[in-house]
């Protein structure tokens, strides 16, 4: 009789000693988990090449149309830069919004679901790397989309404190993310009305993060907005950080008070998504939910 | 031992060649019957499928949050500007964007009728090979969701006079006008949303948001929300060559007779063309025709061509991930 076992390459005196992974084993099999999930988006980039039409050539067009209509009624240039800025913006929020919030809910519909909590992983992981991916993948759209919008528009940004607005744009993107980890978890238990609610995050949060336009013109609802919404901070602080020159309405924090607004919806929202994951799936295994589908 | 006389083995001729052996009649159908049952079924599943999750009240305030949202985003870009040209442009901008909105929905419906069902159902592939018209079921689908968009912009234009101060007189309508062009132009939405439909036959899981990308460049050269003469005359020309922005010119001539046009005025293209400013109903219902005849044949023509490569290439039954 064999003295050890080997179970999927661990050597142990049995399945329980197999099973009783040391902490860098831990770590190491949720850091290839993060990798594995973001492969998937990062490759798929250059699998797929109609998506450089309709992910980045498409939504340029249209982010060029509000460019026209300032350009209609005869508005500054800076206001054209708003627009473009806004523009490069939103394909990291559909990213949350989509592929990060929707994410699981379809993942159940096809039944990867049980997979990811059948593995032995932190689902942690699973968010983060979607997350990441997510990241690489809207960070060329939106890089696209300022570099030709920029281009053919003639913005001229006016930066006189880099690192600010590079503290900024990663901490909006972990507030954004954080954010899309939190309804992922939130979506799981839901069923069409989890796509409804993405349509919903559209146009709505659009207009009360500003958009096109200065959050501050908004009054109570855009510092409202700036206090709750992670696009309408990081777009408002990067307004100010980017076209510095510019003339802003006042009712707004200044950049370096958004910098700290953000920090704390970072931190917060991550350790949401840690906490509404672990009470979502026990509500979805208790009902459940995890493996029902088409609903 | 000698072979009895009777008939040769083997089975009864009478038996292999039955008198009825297959009735044709019942594999061809009951012509437009079965085409208006297959229809009406479409309609009432896509209507199902879109409102079903949740109460009227919610589903109410869910189909019109994005289209008001859409005209509030475009009103508060005029009054951050301000002006006389910013006021006068209000009426534009809302009228346009409940338009688009209808549009949205109508472009969006067919495709997100077929990423649905391959994707998420994965029924695709049964609705494909039963006996209802693949077509009319994907028109009817697209219908319920043209129905939901179409509520959506009546609430945007009825916010848009009440809260926002559109002037309107229903008693200057041009009924009309509008009648022809709403139901010219409601073809040439169709026939776009078949287009799309073509092309997510092709493509894989994320063409969830290709529809309105798609929508997001027509609404660039549409003249939906600013008129187009502020664009470049090659984009002009695009934009005169597109059934919707016909359609949007005619809906707009139709309700605020005397208001701002979208495809005329000094130094456009229309002008240079035609020699007058702003085109004529007429001129607005013939080019719509015209050009929604072209889109049309042109999407027919795609979707064939598409659902050929996908029958050969097994992409009804193909499921993608992310």
């Amino acid at each position: 009789m064999a003295s050890s076992i080997d179970l999927v390459g661990r050597s142990g005196a049995g399945p329980r000693q197999a099973a009783d992974w040391s902490r860098r084993q831990e770590l190491m099999t949720d850091l290839r988990s993060v990798r594995g999930r973001a492969y998937p988006r990062i490759v798929g980039l250059m699998r797929e090449p109609s998506w450089v039409l309709f992910e980045i050539l498409l939504p340029f067009l249209s982010t060029s149309a509000f460019v026209f209509v300032y350009r209609a009624i005869g508005a500054p240039q800076a206001y054209v830069g708003f627009v473009v800025l806004g523009g490069a913006l939103t394909a990291f929020w559909l990213n949350v919004i989509w592929m990060m919030a929707n994410q699981l809910w379809w993942e159940k519909s096809q039944g990867n679901l049980e997979l990811y909590f059948a593995a032995p992983m932190h689902f942690m992981s699973i968010l983060f790397g979607m997350a990441l991916g997510g990241m690489f993948m809207s960070s060329t759209r939106a890089l696209v989309v300022l570099v030709i919008a920029g281009t053919v528009f003639g913005v001229r940004f006016s930066v006189d404190q880099w690192a600010l607005l590079i503290s900024v744009f990663v901490l909006t993107l972990g507030a954004l993310y954080g954010l899309g980890m939190v309804l992922a978890s939130l979506f799981l238990v839901w069923g069409r009305e989890a796509w409804h609610l993405g349509q919903m995050m559209t146009e709505p949060v659009y207009f009360v993060s500003g958009l096109n336009f200065p959050v501050a013109r908004l009054g109570f609802l855009g510092a409202l907005s700036v206090a709750f919404i992670p696009l309408a901070t990081g777009l408002d602080a990067m307004r100010q950080l980017v076209f510095a020159d510019a003339a802003f309405p006042v009712g707004t924090p200044a950049p370096l008070i958004e910098v700290a607004i953000l920090g704390v919806m970072t931190v917060v929202s991550i350790l949401g998504a840690r906490w509404m994951l672990i009470a979502m799936e026990r509500r979805a295994r208790r009902d459940g939910r995890l493996s029902v589908r088409w609903q | 031992m000698t072979a009895a006389a009777g008939p040769a083995p083997g089975p009864d001729p009478a038996r292999r060649r039955p008198a009825n052996p297959f009735d044709f009649a019942k594999a061809e159908g009951n012509g437009i019957q079965d085409f208006i049952r297959t229809f009406a079924v479409a309609v009432r599943l896509g209507w199902q499928l879109e409102a079903n999750w949740t109460d009227p009240f919610l589903f109410f305030i869910y189909s019109v949050a994005k289209p008001v949202s859409s005209a509030l985003i475009l009103v508060v870009m005029l009054e951050v500007i301000g002006g006389d040209a910013g006021r006068a442009f209000r009426p534009f901008v809302v009228v346009g964007s409940a338009l688009w909105a209808f549009v949205v929905s109508g472009i969006a419906g067919l495709a997100q009728s077929i990423l649905e069902d391959r994707e998420r159902y994965r029924t695709l592939k049964y609705v494909y090979v039963s006996p209802s018209d693949f077509l009319t079921i994907l028109i009817g689908r697209g219908v319920a969701r043209l129905g939901v968009g179409l509520a959506g912009a009546v609430i945007t234009l009825v916010v848009g006079v009440i809260v926002l101060g559109v002037p309107f007189d229903p008693a200057t309508v041009d009924w009309p006008l509008l009648a022809v062009v709403f139901v010219l132009g409601l073809g040439s939405i169709i026939a776009v949303g078949l287009l799309m439909a073509g092309i997510v036959i092709q493509t894989r899981q994320e063409s969830w948001q290709y529809p309105e990308a798609f929508a997001g460049a027509i609404f660039l050269v549409a003249g939906a929300v600013f008129p187009l003469g502020v664009l470049p005359a090659p984009v002009q020309v695009i934009g005169l060559l597109t059934p919707l922005t016909w359609w949007i010119a005619g809906v707009r001539r139709a309700l605020f007779v005397d208001g701002p046009g979208s495809i005329g005025g000094d130094g456009t293209v229309f002008a240079s063309l035609s020699g007058h400013l702003q085109p004529s109903p007429e001129e607005i219902v013939l080019a719509l025709l015209a050009t929604g005849a072209l889109a049309t044949l042109g999407a027919v023509a795609v979707f064939r061509i598409s659902d050929r490569r996908a029958k050969q290439a097994g992409l009804y039954d193909r499921t993608t991930g992310s």
